[in-house]
């Protein structure tokens, strides 16, 4: 039988969402997080939007639920889930979660995600997004970036570029992450691996729009990861 | 005498001084200011003296003079791009870490807005 994520389990787990020039898609998300019963660290990316006028907006309704950093300027997701994951181990977290704040990724899906940390089966968990969904271009990247993680990183993933993860704060405090970009979801399941961590893979919903897929790992982004990989072996 | 056999040599003691008054002034290293010297001293010698790239080239395998220093400059001028490179990269990671701090030190609440 699936185990039942308590209200308890959800108190104790931390959303944290990077959010560059969301202001159009960010209110939805972390208004359906928050109606779940999870906490939030959200950090506004140097947004040149009204991104961070949106998020206060949210946090009068969910003032417990929701704590707000922001970048001054913009300096990518990668430093955005850095600064995240630093901050949200002031309030005490069991559990972290990182998702992306465009609405790409179903709050839905938390429960699953969280799961296997609740059970102890692992200690991190990357979501897993279905490859007959994604658009072709993406699939291309993804698959070239999953031989790449596999190439440079000696780790066997199916979805490298996915930007939903969680970990429990124990092994949160073992990894160190630096990239700037989108090179994180690749140095975060090397970082697991290198450090020995457990990982579950679930799989995860994924909402593709026309804006959604302006953002991510496209070709452009996959080669730009790959000199950054190049460049992390000297 | 060609008009570069005068002009390079003048532009090689212009950055030569420059790059000493940088070192004195600490902007530069000492092994920076040999460097460059060492560098200006040859575009002078190669100026006043063509010949002297061709005897130059051939220790080096190279049969022209003219090739040598069209060589010699492309590895200067990558040196020199690999070296903004890591300077930029050095920077961009401490502008990273500025942000972070200074974002985390500033936690938005409600009240900032009431004020």
């Amino acid at each position: 039988m699936e185990h039942k994520i308590t209200a308890e389990d959800k108190s104790s787990t931390y959303v944290v969402l990077p959010a560059y020039n969301e202001a159009t898609r960010i209110q939805p998300v972390i208004e359906e997080i928050a109606r779940k019963g999870y906490n939030m660290v959200i950090v506004n990316d140097g947004s040149s939007d009204n991104t961070l006028d949106v998020i206060k907006a949210s946090k009068k309704k969910y003032p417990d639920q929701i704590h707000i950093f922001s970048l001054m300027i913009n300096r990518g997701v990668g430093v955005a889930t850095q600064a995240g994951f630093e901050a949200v181990l002031r309030y005490n977290p069991k559990y972290i979660v990182s998702m992306d704040s465009d609405g790409q990724h179903s709050a839905d899906d938390l429960d699953n995600v969280i799961r296997p940390l609740v059970t102890g089966e692992a200690k991190a968990v990357i979501g897993v997004r279905p490859l007959k969904d994604m658009p072709r271009s993406r699939n291309y990247a993804n698959a070239i970036m999953n031989l790449m993680t596999r190439i440079f990183y000696r780790v066997d993933v199916s979805d490298s570029q996915t930007g939903f993860r969680a970990i429990t704060a124990d092994a949160l405090d073992k990894i160190s992450i630096n990239a700037r970009g989108y090179l994180i979801s690749s140095e975060f399941i090397r970082e697991i691996n290198d450090n020995e961590i457990p990982f579950a893979e679930v799989p995860i919903k994924t909402i593709y729009t026309p804006e959604t897929q302006a953002k991510g790992t496209n070709v452009k982004v996959a080669f730009q990861i790959l000199l950054q990989m190049i460049r992390h072996q000297f | 005498m060609f008009l570069y056999a005068f002009i390079f040599p003048i532009i090689s003691i212009i950055a030569i001084i420059w790059f000493i008054e940088r070192y004195i002034h600490n902007k530069n290293s000492l092994s920076t200011v040999i460097l460059w010297s060492v560098f200006w001293v040859f575009v002078s010698l190669f100026a006043i003296f063509p010949e002297f790239s061709n005897s130059f080239a051939r220790l080096f395998g190279i049969t022209r003079g003219l090739d040598f220093i069209i060589i010699l400059v492309f590895v200067i001028l990558f040196y020199t791009v690999l070296k903004l490179y890591f300077l930029v990269d050095q920077m961009q990671n401490n502008l990273n870490k500025i942000v972070k701090e200074v974002a985390l030190n500033n936690e938005i609440t409600l009240d900032d807005e009431e004020e």
